[in-house]
């Protein structure tokens, strides 16, 4: 068995699109970021972690890290209590400022075999580590916007988990879970989410973010919790899907059906939409998406254009990615004693 | 189709338009690169290309009410606002029939009937002028909104932050563009500016800020209608930060030895002309032969705005003293 390596992923564009714009959305500050992997690495050091494999920016985040850093007393790293894991920066290749940096730096992290691979972002970058993350357990932390399959989740805690995984200290297979995925096929053009796939008649990508309920026509979801932010709120409140049943949901969006949910779309953003013809999502099952042209959103951000005559469809996957389950691997930890000493 | 759709979707004339716009400045500046260099234009040029998608991003979105303030990197806001591109290449040339009958040159076009403030030879000049317009068209309320444009090291100017302070305090229908193409002049603004993104000092003076991808005019578009629709409405100012570079260096004659090859990448996958190209033909909402049509159209007006520019007389001494003082 190899070293105990961990990978983080952070975007320094989370939380800044055009939502800050039209509704309230928070600003998450990059100093902020830069604390939690430094609190992870505090945590990393705890249990055992070797090396930290770090992706690089221009954002400020990988840099206030490397002064962090180097502002640590030399003393502070032979201690058990204040030891961090040797970090490696993942720098050399060019940084586009596209979602295009994270998936090279997961993949760069899983060739380097990383046991462990935790991202900071929103649902569009879990989204976009998970389709290059292979089966590394994934961990991902909530630093966007639309915030349904990241925790918000205090980073030393979430580093701790993720430290004893990598460290083989607790089972991999009881400390990890399975997550579903809906594939979505435009032509030849396939991408992925974890959460919802929209149809939105808007013609182009322009600011990403959906946020204007009017334009969407149809909803699939992967999972709908009730007290979920974002599209899949309005299912969520109607039908609800947890994380891991098997099935999935789906419906029409139409603003004149009888049935209204009041949904909180986006922070600061709780309006009515009409929903009808809800159905079950079975694993498989071929959704066919009924427009003539459009966008379609995954997780929220609008992402593949589609012409009339194109084949739209959806599909529920069961083969997600692997993700830490921080509660259980604490309470297994708790079970086996691995936080405790001397008693 | 409901009526968010209908208000949002562009139409084909108005799809037009950007492209026009975004084809006049990318030939205009690339013309001006190479006229520069046979030693004809007098003075400084700083050119625009690259860059084209925020300034008709945003434009496009203005009507009579409104008034943009440039930069010395004015030439895109300039033709982004109408003001007439023979008129302009004159005024670089300082011909008589400039827009500034030749004696203020590439940095100081101005057309206030177009709504136009001038380019500005002072870094962060622009923002203090709109907060003038801003506060004249509140009180007035004629609905008119005031834009100004600045760069990276703008960013940086107390000009812009007091002026970023102002417009929220008096609840201005002010929108800050902050082009950041990554260079003031030749010193890199993940050096100089402080905060790790422009956008994020919004939060500072009470103000949304949000950061757009300046390549992609649909982007710009998209962000911009919304500030300057709240802007209207009463809302207040907005700050939005343009990501992106510019093609050409600070100023022609610009060695660039502080940057590297982001320019090639930048003009191969994500030139703003290409991916506009390449959305709305996916789309179908226009065809290849269109943008052909459009993209001889204005290499025609090109020609003939640097023919006439050659051919227009200099300012004589008797025009020293025009345009000079204004009784008032």
């Amino acid at each position: 068995m190899g070293d105990a390596i961990v990978g983080i992923v952070a975007n320094p564009l989370s939380g800044r699109d055009i939502r800050r714009l039209v509704t309230q959305a928070s600003v998450f500050p990059t100093a902020e970021k830069a604390n939690m992997i430094q609190r992870m690495l505090t945590a990393f050091g705890a249990v055992g972690v070797q090396r930290v494999l770090l992706s690089t920016d221009l954002g400020g985040i990988s840099a206030a890290v490397l002064r962090a850093i180097g502002r640590r007393p030399a003393a502070a790293g032979s201690g058990p209590d204040g030891r961090w894991p040797e970090v490696e920066f993942l720098d050399g290749q060019p940084i586009r400022q596209t979602a295009q940096d994270t998936v090279d730096a997961v993949r760069r992290m899983v060739a380097a075999d990383a046991r462990v691979i935790v991202c900071l972002g929103g649902d569009g970058t879990a989204r976009v580590t998970a389709s290059a993350v292979g089966d590394v357990p994934m961990l991902a932390l909530s630093t966007g916007t639309n915030n349904v399959f990241p925790a918000v989740r205090e980073a030393t805690i979430a580093g701790l988990a993720a430290g004893l995984v990598a460290a083989g200290q607790v089972d991999q297979q009881a400390a990890t879970t399975r997550a579903k995925l809906l594939e979505v096929r435009v032509g030849d053009r396939a991408e992925t989410a974890l959460v919802d796939v929209a149809v939105s008649t808007e013609r182009h990508v322009g600011a990403r973010a959906v946020w204007d309920p009017a334009t969407v026509t149809q909803l699939f979801c992967a999972f709908a919790q009730p007290d979920a932010i974002g599209l899949s709120s309005i299912l969520g409140q109607l039908c609800p899907v947890g994380r891991h049943e098997p099935h999935g949901v789906t419906a029409r969006i139409a603003p004149d059906a009888d049935c209204q949910v009041l949904a909180p779309i986006a922070p600061g953003l709780v309006i009515p939409v009409g929903v009808r013809e809800v159905a079950r999502m079975q694993p498989g099952a071929e959704h066919r998406v009924a427009a003539g042209a459009g966008v379609i959103a995954v997780d929220g951000e609008r992402e593949l254009t589609f012409s009339p005559g194109q084949d739209v469809t959806v599909r529920l996957r069961a083969d997600g990615p692997r993700c830490v389950d921080v509660p259980a691997v604490l309470a297994a930890s708790a079970r086996l004693g691995l936080l405790r000493r001397r008693c | 189709m409901t009526e968010t759709v209908q208000r949002k979707a562009l139409s084909r004339e108005q799809l037009l338009s950007a492209y026009r716009m975004m084809r006049t400045i990318r030939d205009f500046e690339e013309r001006v690169h190479a006229e520069f260099a046979t030693g004809e234009i007098p003075g400084f040029v700083h050119l625009y290309a690259g860059e084209e998608a925020s300034a008709v991003g945003v434009c496009l979105n203005l009507d009579g009410r409104d008034t943009i303030a440039s930069t010395h990197r004015g030439h895109g806001h300039c033709i982004a606002r109408g003001v007439d591109v023979t008129e302009m290449m004159a005024e670089i040339y300082g011909r008589k029939t400039g827009s500034c009958h030749g004696k203020g040159g590439s940095m100081h076009i101005a057309d206030l009937s177009k709504g136009m403030l001038g380019a500005n030879g002072i870094v962060g000049g622009g923002p203090p002028l709109i907060c003038g317009t801003a506060l004249a068209a509140k009180i007035k309320g004629t609905g008119g909104v005031s834009v100004a444009f600045f760069g990276d090291g703008g960013s940086n100017q107390g000009t812009t932050l007091e002026s970023m302070n102002l417009a929220s305090v008096w609840d201005l229908p002010a929108i800050f563009v902050a082009e950041n193409n990554g260079y003031a002049e030749t010193t890199s603004s993940t050096w100089s500016v402080a905060s790790d993104n422009i956008a994020d000092r919004a939060a500072g003076f009470g103000m949304p800020g949000v950061i757009v991808d300046g390549f992609d005019f649909f982007a710009v578009h998209e962000a911009a209608s919304e500030a300057i629709a709240r802007a209207r409405s009463g809302g207040g100012p907005t700050l939005i930060e343009m990501k992106f570079t510019r093609y050409f260096g600070h100023f022609e004659g610009d060695q660039q030895t502080y940057r590297t090859d982001e320019v090639a990448r930048a003009r191969a996958e994500l030139d703003c002309l290409k991916r506009f190209a390449g959305r709305v033909s996916e789309t179908d909402e226009l065809a290849r032969a269109d943008l052909d049509a459009v993209d001889a159209e204005v290499a025609a007006l090109i020609d003939a705005a640097v023919e006439s520019a050659r051919a227009a007389p200099l300012p004589t001494e008797a025009d020293l003293l025009t345009d000079v003082y204004v009784r008032y």
